[in-house]
């Protein structure tokens, strides 16, 4: 900038003058002091954790002290979050830690965030356009029972796919109908939806599987073994054989960034949810452009169940099966701003708790409950703006009437 | 200049359920023509601008483009044809950049990606062939309003225009951008663009038009050459009476100090300091005019001293009294009447009657009720007495606010505040949106109730309205008061200092 003295600055000297990057570098250093008890490095003293969550710590004061108080602060809570799980898991023994903590928790917490993912990429699609999904629950739901139908009827899991994407698209349109052309309150809508879908999957569950558990051999979606790595001693079991559309979901969030942000579809979308009328007035159909994006919210979050059920469950479907999951994606895109890579972290936030909660089960039931809660926690810390607000398109929820 | 016609409409006529927006209109425009559209809110020139532009259908009429038929389905069709329109309130998007925004709805591609750099391109291309400057990089949230209402050029001369439509352009501008705006006309002129020029001003469209077509109630009134017309002839075809355009008012006669404020300080709810140090006083019998474009803390200001914002420091004394820790109650107890800037969102409760709306200052308190216990029949033939003494039409004391016209709601809030015999009448931009003939009644009222007595601090964002009301002229600038001015002051040297003090650097 041109008013500023020309000082030569090093690298790191600009680096400390950044208030931005000592937060966000203070909150990383937070995280890592936590990970430091734990496999693989599993220090054996807190030390090394206390050492790097006070380095954590300074730089959230440095963080406050030029200005950005809420990411200073954010940096100086994980810093002491960070000692204190530091501390905590070298109380523990290494055994159990090994237990919990290896290379197939990165697996699990794949296996976890991808349903999430598939949500909150549709979710974000639905509000960038300004309606706001938070049927994203049912439609999921809808996605999980109708796509182990179509593998168990079809004889195919590609089968199941593309007939649990069908449904869910089904319902979307259902519910954009409502909340564009009848302008009907979203919440209240999107909430119908979920008890449609819980009512609608149930009854069939009852009628074509007595409620019992889907036959045995249904087509699943397969696991992708990557030769060259399944051999490798950590990548292995961390990355080796993961689930066709947890890969599938990687690609959708790099599509998805680059269809929101790079192509003139996504001007107009992001256009539609965040001025309407502006749209309308340079000749944008912006209903046409909501009923896409809510459709594909549908087909997507619908993605999501498919996999819940007949990837991640191995064919099986169960009543509620999805039991909050299109929830926690709506949370997780909330957490991640709107945007695709920001959900995509969030979703991993999330699926990761998971997996740990899935893995304490054993040593303490309370506290996997406890883990369960996280993403409501972080969301409800991220919408009240502890990290820099989240903001919502301008439009997001408001129906449209042309004039 | 060739008289070669671009644009008839010929025979519009538009309606909406219980009235005709448009009856048998005709206009027509030439080529390099600025045609304007004049009349008062409601008299249907946004019907006809919208018909043209394609957003409503004609029940009966005809649009003829260059000599042949056209029907416009859409606003795509319209901008197809090479017709452009800049809406009064402007169609754009904060979070985009200026380039985003100008090609939303034809973007450059490349494959299937957006191609931000030939956008980017064209529009720099553009912006400079007419001297409309801009920077496409800049997020629209970060430029003035004028730059707003280049891009909002840009946008349609991108798609092609030829007929352009400019909608109240200059009621958001200041008499500078408002001169500039002139400027960038008067090139697009030259380069044999035809604009539509709506506005309610007189002046200006004296300044600015060839030829000028006055609608009134949704019928052509006349069309005339610029060259022959004034003020009085448009003002009466417009209103359809003569009208008093200049406010006749006596020397004032300031007594007492009523309000005054000092060094007051005011942060906005996201926490940036709006109102920095202002303080002046207002003495009974007089009324100061504070002058300043929109969001130099006009705003913050009033709602600190209706007690509707808390400030961070200073003080607010009313007839001599300091309020502490104010609350909007408190003021109006001790005397302070506002006229609010919004009359739709806070002077009225537009589904209430107009006795509700009437009583809602006073409801806790005989007479209104007694005891917790409303009595609606009170309050009913008070708002009689004050809709005949107001004169407000288009309604009696049950019927909905929301139902009456602009001006007509004004007058129940005016009539409201008034009615309780305040020391201080705080009136917000109290004539905003409002037509001729209702701005003639206001500027009365507010200059007789001055000579009442009463201490009047009149906020107005147009310029023509402070000289004319105010015995003193404050003018706000950032928060801060940068000039103190008898009303005989020019309109260039308040001009400057609403823009602080200095031309705005060409950006």
């Amino acid at each position: 900038m041109s008013w500023a003295p020309q000082t030569r600055q090093t690298p790191v000297g600009k680096w400390l003058r950044n208030p931005v990057a000592t937060g966000y570098t203070g909150m990383a250093l937070g995280v890592f002091a936590a990970f430091l008890g734990i496999p693989p490095f599993t220090s054996r003293t807190a030390t090394w954790s206390l050492i790097v969550g006070i380095i954590a710590i300074m730089c959230g004061i440095a963080t406050v002290t030029r200005g950005r108080k809420r990411l200073g602060l954010g940096a100086i809570a994980t810093g002491i979050g960070g000692i204190g799980l530091g501390y905590l898991a070298t109380r523990s023994s290494v055994d159990n830690l090994n237990i919990v903590f290896n290379a197939s928790l990165i697996a699990q917490t794949f296996a976890f965030a991808t349903p999430l993912v598939f949500a909150a990429i549709g979710g974000m699609f639905s509000e960038r356009s300004g309606v706001v999904n938070i049927g994203l629950e049912g439609m999921m739901l809808m996605g999980a029972f109708w796509g182990v139908w179509g593998a168990d009827v079809g004889g195919s899991w590609v089968v199941g796919l593309l007939v649990g994407m069908a449904i869910g698209a089904v319902l979307a349109l259902v519910y954009a109908v409502f909340a564009i052309h009848l302008r009907a309150d979203q919440i209240v809508g999107g909430t119908a939806v979920n008890f449609l879908a819980l009512g609608i999957t149930g009854y069939f569950f009852f009628q074509l599987y007595h409620g019992n558990y889907v036959s045995q051999g249904v087509s699943t979606i397969p696991n992708i073994k990557l030769p060259w790595i399944s051999g490798l001693h950590f990548l292995g079991p961390a990355i080796g054989n993961l689930n066709l559309m947890i890969w599938v979901s990687f690609m959708l969030v790099i599509a998805s960034y680059i269809v929101v942000f790079k192509t003139p579809i996504g001007l107009r979308i992001r256009a539609c949810g965040e001025h309407p009328r502006a749209a309308d007035t340079v000749g944008i159909n912006v209903y046409a452009v909501r009923y896409g994006a809510v459709v594909l919210s549908g087909v997507l979050a619908a993605a999501g169940g498919v996999y819940l059920s007949d990837g991640f469950g191995g064919g099986t479907f169960n009543d509620n099966m999805t039991a909050g999951r299109g929830f926690i994606a709506l949370a997780a895109m909330i957490f991640g701003n709107w945007r695709p890579a920001g959900a995509f972290a969030a979703a991993l936030l999330f699926g990761f708790s998971s997996a740990i909660a899935l893995r304490l089960q054993v040593y303490s039931p309370s506290a996997s409950t406890l883990f369960n809660v996280l993403p409501y926690v972080l969301t409800l810390i991220a919408v009240a703006g502890v990290i820099g607000r989240t903001v919502a398109p301008a439009a997001d929820g408001k129906p449209y009437r042309k004039q | 200049m060739a008289d070669e016609l671009v644009l008839e409409m010929r025979g519009i006529r538009k309606e909406f359920p219980g009235t005709v927006a448009n009856d048998d209109v005709d206009l027509d425009v030439r080529r390099g023509e600025v045609h304007a559209l004049l009349g008062e809110n409601g008299a249907g020139k946004s019907t006809l601008m919208n018909i043209l532009y394609g957003l409503y259908r004609a029940d009966a009429g005809e649009i003829l483009l260059n000599g042949r038929r056209v029907e416009f389905a859409s606003a795509r069709d319209a901008i197809g044809a090479g017709i452009g329109m800049v809406h009064q309130h402007f169609m754009l998007i904060p979070v985009m950049t200026v380039a985003e925004n100008i090609v939303l709805g034809v973007e450059p591609r490349k494959g299937f990606l957006l191609d931000e750099r030939t956008a980017e391109k064209r529009v720099r291309e553009l912006s400079e062939r007419f001297s409309l400057a801009v920077d496409p990089t800049a997020l629209v949230s970060d430029i003035t309003v004028g730059q707003e209402q280049r891009v909002e050029i840009l946008k349609a001369l991108y798609r092609g225009a030829d007929i352009l439509i400019l909608d109240e352009p200059t009621a958001v501008l200041t008499p500078q951008e408002a001169h500039e705006l002139f400027e960038i006309i008067r090139s697009l002129q030259a380069d044999g663009k035809s604009i539509i020029f709506i506005s309610h001003k007189l002046k200006e469209v004296l300044e600015i038009a060839d030829r000028i077509t006055v609608l009134r109630r949704g019928k052509k009134i006349e069309t005339v050459q610029r060259a022959g017309a004034t003020e009085a002839s448009l003002a009466r075809a417009m209103v359809g009476r003569e009208v008093l355009l200049r406010v006749e008012k006596a020397p004032a006669q300031p007594g007492d100090v009523l309000l005054s404020v000092e060094d007051l300080h005011v942060h906005d709810e996201r926490g940036i300091e709006k109102v920095r140090g202002v303080s002046f006083d207002v003495r009974a019998g007089e009324i100061v005019g504070i002058a300043g474009v929109d969001g130099n803390g006009q705003t913050e200001l009033i709602d600190a001293i209706t007690g509707l914002m808390k400030s961070e420091a200073g003080a607010v004394k009313v007839a001599g009294r300091e309020l502490r820790e104010a609350s909007a109650r408190k003021m109006l107890d001790a005397g302070v009447g506002h006229i609010p800037e919004d009359r739709q969102r806070r002077g009225l409760v537009l589904e209430f009657s107009i006795a509700e709306n009437i009583a809602l200052h006073d409801y806790s308190k005989p007479p209104d009720s007694k005891w917790g216990w409303l009595f609606p029949a009170r309050l009913v033939e008070r708002a009689g007495r004050i809709i005949r003494e107001f004169d407000v039409r288009g309604g009696g004391p049950l019927s909905a606010a929301g139902g009456l016209s602009g001006g007509n709601q004004q007058k129940v809030v005016v009539a409201r505040e008034i009615a309780r015999d305040p020391k201080v009448l705080i009136a917000a931009q109290p004539t905003r949106g409002l037509d001729v003939g209702a701005i003639e009644y206001l500027h009365r009222r507010i200059v007789s109730e001055r000579d009442e007595g009463r201490a009047i601090l009149l906020i107005s964002l147009e310029l023509e309205e402070i000289m004319s009301l105010s015995d003193r002229i404050l003018v706000l600038y950032e928060g801060e008061i940068v000039g103190e001015h008898t009303p005989d002051v020019s309109e260039q040297e308040i001009g400057l200092e609403m823009l602080g003090g200095r031309e705005r650097p060409a950006a």
